[in-house]
């Protein structure tokens, strides 16, 4: 027992302390990096890296924002070059966005995100974002009105993505099944830069649409909400719809989504494959401006959803065409539908989806109601 | 060769188990050359009986250790006014005397001159009569004594107020006015060669195990000291886990309290002198017992316990946590918290380790000074310490804000638990090394070592964990949480080993 003791001591404190690896620096050596950004693959990569420099200490501390840009063989190495020559120790755990340039997306997003998705410092509830009509490096550069920095202010945009619409946010542990899912799309959100009283804000609206890991195309805001509608991504979006009221007047009147039934089947009809969309829309009357109708009047309430049927019926067909005809790009995944309810027809079309899905007849059918007209069903009257 | 061996062979043989003489000059003489010798408080009042015969006569006793007008009224006036029979002479006089004329509920007879000498110094006068090889002594005790206060260490919103005082004596009848039953029993022991300090046992016949009884006994009995001036040197001569931070003997200053523990089959030893009695045994849980648990509402008395335990571990773990989070695991703490965190660690000389080590001195240091000083003062002292040295501190660029806050929640929080608060202060070092060496792994391995360090200890053959590790549904009722009076219907399983019974049916307003 006694001789056996040190032995006994060494070897628990041998397993104990020479396992798993950890280091020991002090937190003020750190320099936090929020965004990533890749704004071109070949020849050289280039990265854009926005950090926050840490200044004062004592009473007065300060933070504000660092912009870096590098170049490199790869995304790693490129970030390598900020410690040396820029003598920073970027600090990877704590960053909020990834950026790719339109370039970068067209030329295929593989080589720019790989890293990102291996990498053990960077987290996988990073949002990714494709720049559009900018590079990364102007995305950090610009000047957001609230936030430190470009990344808390893209951060805060994505969290409040259910209310505010126009675009779906992805995150990093979601890339590889976004583009790797058989018989459908991937789509990433994007980041462009709009002018606001003299300074360029960046804004995260609209989608950038893939076909495999390039880029094909763009959906604007509106787009983007109709594709969350066909997704059955709940979002409480706002459409301003000009209804027509009484015999020949029309009121711009803003109804909010909210509730959404989307039923997409494929049929297989003699050999003729072709999709059914059934929609199910609930909506929420906002604003009715000056429209002097009150939704007691049911002739009225059955027009209105009739009106909005229609409208979006046409929406519809307008963002399947663009999808199909136009970026030939299977966002909506009806690929993965008929693979998962009519594997025979999927065999026989797999191979070549993209030349049936142009063709894929689709069948839409949309109905449409007002469930709430908030707190008065009556217009606001003005004594004349 | 050494002058004390010298002196020692010269020395007059010790006079203490030599038998009174019959002659009162000799008497007095041996009291003033070697018992009492060279004490000027000693009293030795000579005065005569009346009656044909007078008797010459001397009350010895130490100034102001007993009550004059005692005295004066009950010994010396009926002795002056006395004439006892002519033919009575030695120690039928004295049986006379003692039986006749001394108005006095105490006295007893007493032969030998070390006898006089302990009686005297513990205020009981002693009178001797010429011509009688014996003395009586008369119990007259009255030094100046501190009143029954509220204890200062252990004040309560609710509850009774009284607290021990210096007085032996006075302390047990406190714990008896608790516990008026045949079945309390006081068992006493003289501890110290110089002081022969007297040490109460008290306990419940019929609640408290005798193995505990006759363990305690026989443990102050082996103690070899020369003096016992508080409760304290007992409590550290007989205490299990010597080595062991954690205490194993609980002290208290309040007679509610020991009469509580004494019920639960505790032994309580109360020391002459002493206004702290101990408990034993003594177990992890009743340091974050609080009497005001029992006396408040029960789910009040439980939030303040879940409060304790709480506050001891914030005040054992945040420096070690805040370390291990900076030093070590940055992407654990919250982003906008670690920006700034590290904006203000910026220009901080000294990396996080150092900077709660200097705090948590500077703290102690401020904590000791408020201790010590007399009242008033330790409030300037604390005052001065936390807002001008924590302000300057962080201007100065010394320490970083945040510390002061980790420094300040911990010191306080510290304060909560007062039976464990200097303990903390070792295992809070402990965790701070270790997570400054190995990050928030280390900080697990010293927990670890701290759970095994208490669950190896013991305190009196009772497991020092027990109640805490157990998942008997009647053990637990008095743990984490305080459950009400009518639910705790047995005494804890490892004291009370003889009456387990609390309640004696289902009583209270809403018993289920």
């Amino acid at each position: 027992m006694r001789r056996g003791f040190p032995r006994l001591l060494s070897l628990l404190l041998v397993t104990a302390l020479l396992t798993g690896c950890w280091d020991h620096i002090e937190i003020e050596a750190l320099e936090f990096a929020f965004g990533l950004g890749v704004d071109q693959v070949e020849p050289d990569y280039v990265v854009v890296v926005e950090m926050v420099k840490t200044s004062g200490g004592g009473q007065q501390a300060e933070v504000e924002p660092l912009v870096l840009a590098t170049k490199g063989k790869s995304v790693s190495a490129a970030g390598r070059s900020l410690s040396n020559p820029a003598g920073l120790r970027a600090f990877w755990p704590h960053a909020y966005v990834f950026l790719m340039s339109e370039q970068v997306a067209r030329e295929g997003i593989v080589p720019a995100v790989e890293n990102i998705v291996r990498s053990r410092y960077i987290r996988s509830t990073v949002w990714v974002f494709i720049t559009k009509d900018c590079t990364a490096e102007e995305v950090f550069k610009s000047k957001p009105p609230a936030a430190n920095s470009v990344s808390e202010h893209l951060n805060a945009i994505a969290l409040m993505q259910e209310t505010i619409s126009g675009f779906i946010p992805l995150q990093v542990w979601q890339l590889s099944q976004a583009f790797a899912a058989e018989g459908i799309a991937a789509i990433l959100p994007t980041v462009k830069l709009v002018h606001e009283q003299g300074d360029l804000v960046p804004i995260v609206e609209g989608t950038a649409v893939f076909k495999g890991d390039r880029m094909v195309g763009w959906l604007d805001g509106h787009e983007s909400d109709i594709l969350c509608l066909l997704k059955g991504i709940i979002q409480r979006c706002y459409f301003v719809i000009d209804t027509k009221v009484g015999e020949n007047e029309f009121f711009p009147i803003t109804y909010e989504l909210v509730g959404n039934r989307v039923e997409i089947k494929p049929q297989d009809k003699d050999g003729k494959l072709s999709v059914s969309i059934a929609l199910d829309l609930h909506f929420s009357v906002e604003e009715m401006g000056r429209a002097p109708y009150s939704f007691r009047d049911e002739a009225f309430a059955r027009s209105v959803q009739a009106q909005l049927a229609t409208a979006f019926t046409h929406w519809i067909r307008e963002f399947l065409s663009k999808t199909q005809q136009e970026y030939n790009a299977d966002i909506l995944g009806f690929g993965q539908l008929v693979r998962r309810k009519e594997p025979q027809v999927w065999r026989r079309l797999g191979e070549n989806w993209d030349v049936h899905f142009r063709d894929l007849p689709v069948d839409l059918e949309v109905k449409c109601k007002v469930t709430m007209a908030g707190l008065s069903s009556e217009p606001l009257r003005v004594r004349e | 060769m050494f002058f004390w061996q010298k002196t020692k062979k010269n020395a007059p043989q010790p006079r203490g188990l030599d038998d009174l003489n019959p002659s009162l000059e000799i008497n007095l003489h041996w009291l003033k050359a070697d018992i009492l010798a060279s004490d000027e408080t000693i009293v030795y009042r000579r005065f005569k009986t009346s009656g044909a015969k007078a008797r010459d006569c001397v009350l010895v006793y130490a100034d102001n250790m007993v009550k004059h007008e005692f005295l004066s009224q009950f010994v010396l006036r009926p002795m002056m006014q006395s004439s006892p029979p002519k033919h009575l002479r030695g120690e039928e006089l004295i049986r006379y005397l003692s039986a006749n004329v001394i108005e006095s509920d105490g006295s007893e007879l007493v032969a030998r001159y070390g006898e006089i000498g302990d009686k005297i110094m513990n205020g009981v006068a002693v009178l001797l009569v010429d011509g009688c090889p014996l003395g009586i002594a008369v119990d007259a005790k009255g030094w100046p004594k501190r009143a029954v206060t509220e204890p200062p260490s252990e004040s309560v919103v609710r509850g009774p107020r009284t607290g021990f005082s210096e007085d032996l004596g006075v302390n047990i009848s406190l714990v008896r006015l608790k516990l008026s039953s045949p079945n309390f029993k006081t068992r006493f022991l003289y501890v110290g060669t110089q002081t022969k300090t007297k040490v109460a046992i008290l306990y419940l016949d019929n609640v408290t195990s005798l193995d505990l009884v006759e363990e305690v006994a026989r443990r102050i009995d082996a103690i070899e000291i020369d003096a016992v001036l508080d409760s304290g040197y007992i409590q550290e001569m007989i205490r299990d886990a010597p080595y062991s931070p954690f205490p194993t003997i609980g002290h208290t200053e309040r007679p509610d309290v020991a009469a509580a523990k004494i019920l639960e089959g505790r032994v309580a030893v109360l020391v002459d002198g002493s206004p702290f009695a101990l408990t034993v045994p003594y177990l992890l849980v009743e340091a974050f017992q609080v009497n005001e648990d029992y006396y408040n509402q029960w789910m009040v008395g439980s939030f303040h316990r879940l409060i304790r335990y709480i506050s001891y571990f914030i005040t054992t773990s945040t420096p070690a946590i805040y370390i291990a989070l900076i030093s070590y695991h940055p992407q654990l703490i919250p982003t906008n918290l670690v920006v700034s965190i590290s904006a203000s660690r910026k220009n901080v000389p000294f990396p996080g380790i150092v900077e709660v080590i200097l705090m948590g001195l500077v703290f102690e240091i401020l904590r000791e000074g408020g201790v010590r000083l007399p009242r008033p003062i330790g409030q300037a002292i604390s005052i001065v310490g936390a807002i001008v040295l924590g302000e300057a501190a962080v201007s100065a660029s010394l320490v970083s804000a945040p510390m002061i806050i980790v420094v300040g929640v911990t010191g306080v929080a510290g304060f909560v638990n007062p039976a464990l608060n200097d303990i903390a202060v070792l295992i809070r070092l402990l965790f701070v090394f270790l997570a400054a060496g190995l990050g928030l792994y280390g900080y697990v391995f010293g927990t670890i070592a701290i759970v095994l360090l208490l669950s190896s200890m013991e305190s009196f053959g009772v497991p020092y964990l027990s109640t805490m590790t157990t998942i008997r549904p009647q053990d637990i009722k008095d743990t984490v949480v305080r459950v009400p009076w009518w639910q705790m219907r047995l005494r804890p399983r490892y004291l009370a080993t003889k009456d387990r019974q609390r309640l004696q049916r289902r009583t209270g307003s809403k018993g289920p």
